[in-house]
């Protein structure tokens, strides 16, 4: 078992960079896709694509991210790639709409982001899940929405 | 809770001017779930347990407005009074583990800085409703507790306890019986709504299951083989 117990940097970071793109020719980076949901935890056990078992404890002030060089040497590097995060996007017709869709929102816990006069919420499960809710609470009226990955909605 | 610091022993010793290392902090893991269902009665079936396996912990409760988790704990024997803290959610229990769990984190700070070589820290939620879960900025991994005599529809409500804990536990596996509950059905139907995510059958009192659950916690936040 491989113990982590900070970050090592960057994979952007110019240095570390250079370094990943040499052994990338050696196929030597082990990727880990960390679920979106397990972004936030300081503390997780993962197994690389390569078979490795990793037990990642970070400090509190520290958090994964996406490029997150978790090991490098001269012979192999470990890094995390966050999954690609789903949004939905919805669109009230009327400010009392959006009023009532954010109270709801709101009650339901559900993660947020605004965007000029869009509401989008972070999908943690299944959309039909989000969309059955919403059927419920507005009786049938029918909100704009889109589905939206990552990068589109960053 | 008490909001007095203490010392930070770790930083007293150190006479190296080179800044030291990030340290990765003790565990923590959550323990939430209905009222009733055996949160604290299922730590103190566990204290032992991690205690065999050799584990430094320590234990903060939530209640409502009164410490009355933390006493029971503490005159349990099972523990250094000292090791466990209350803190007064004074609203409902998920705002201090999920909204705004700043008064927990602190007490685990508390307790880290009060025992240097802390493994694990435990927080256990105020009883609560099927929509409660943890923030991962508090815990790093978390059980939903729920019990049979609860009814054994509450896996089918999928509710996000049940769904989004790392570990459910169904507790007090000995009273099916006796409220008309088929176990193995409402277990199956935990399984089916989890997709895979583990559910423990306990009986905390007798200690059924439970070594099964310190195995979980020493397996994925402990990193014990």
């Amino acid at each position: 078992m491989l113990h982590i117990e900070s970050v090592v940097g960057d994979r952007a970071d110019p240095a570390l960079h250079r370094r990943l793109h040499h052994l990338e020719h050696r196929h030597a980076v082990d990727e880990i896709v960390i679920p979106r949901a397990d972004m936030d935890r300081r503390r997780l056990r993962v197994t690389t694509p390569k078979g490795e078992d990793v037990a990642i404890a970070l400090p509190r002030d520290q958090k994964l991210f996406d490029g997150a060089v978790l090991y490098i040497d001269d012979e192999r590097a470990i890094v995390v790639r966050a999954e690609v995060e789903r949004w939905l996007r919805l669109q009230p017709s009327s400010i009392a709409e959006g009023i009532e869709l954010g109270y709801h929102a709101g009650n339901l816990h559900w993660r947020v982001r605004f965007e000029g006069e869009s509401l989008l919420i972070a999908l943690e499960g299944p959309a039909e899940a989000y969309y059955a809710r919403l059927d419920n609470l507005f009786a049938g009226r029918r909100i704009r929405s889109t589905l939206l990955t990552g990068s589109a909605a960053a | 809770m008490t909001q007095s610091r203490h010392d930070w022993p770790s930083l007293v010793a150190s006479r190296s001017d080179a800044p030291a290392p990030p340290r990765a902090s003790a565990a923590r893991i959550g323990v939430g779930g209905p009222v009733g269902s055996g949160k604290t009665a299922l730590i103190e079936a566990l204290i032992p347990a991690l205690h065999r396996r050799g584990v430094d912990l320590a234990v903060v409760t939530n209640d409502l407005v009164t410490k009355e988790d933390a006493e029971r704990l503490r005159r349990s024997g099972l523990i250094a009074p000292e090791r466990v803290l209350a803190v007064e959610a004074g609203a409902c229990p998920h705002t201090v583990i999920r909204e705004d769990p700043t008064l927990n984190m602190a007490a685990g700070d508390d307790l880290e800085a009060a025992f240097p070589g802390l493994e694990l820290v435990i927080f256990e939620s105020g009883g609560d409703n099927l929509a409660s879960t943890f923030s991962l900025d508090l815990v790093d991994w978390w059980i939903f507790v729920i019990d049979v005599a609860g009814g054994d529809d509450i896996p089918r409500k999928k509710g996000p306890g049940v769904l989004k804990s790392d570990l459910l536990v169904v507790n007090k596996t000995d009273l099916a019986p006796h409220v008309g509950v088929d176990l193995p059905r409402m277990l199956a139907e935990a399984d089916a709504v989890r997709g895979g995510r583990p559910v423990v059958a306990t009986n905390a009192r007798s200690g059924a299951g439970v070594e099964d659950v310190a195995d979980a916690i020493a397996h994925a936040v402990l990193f014990r083989e």
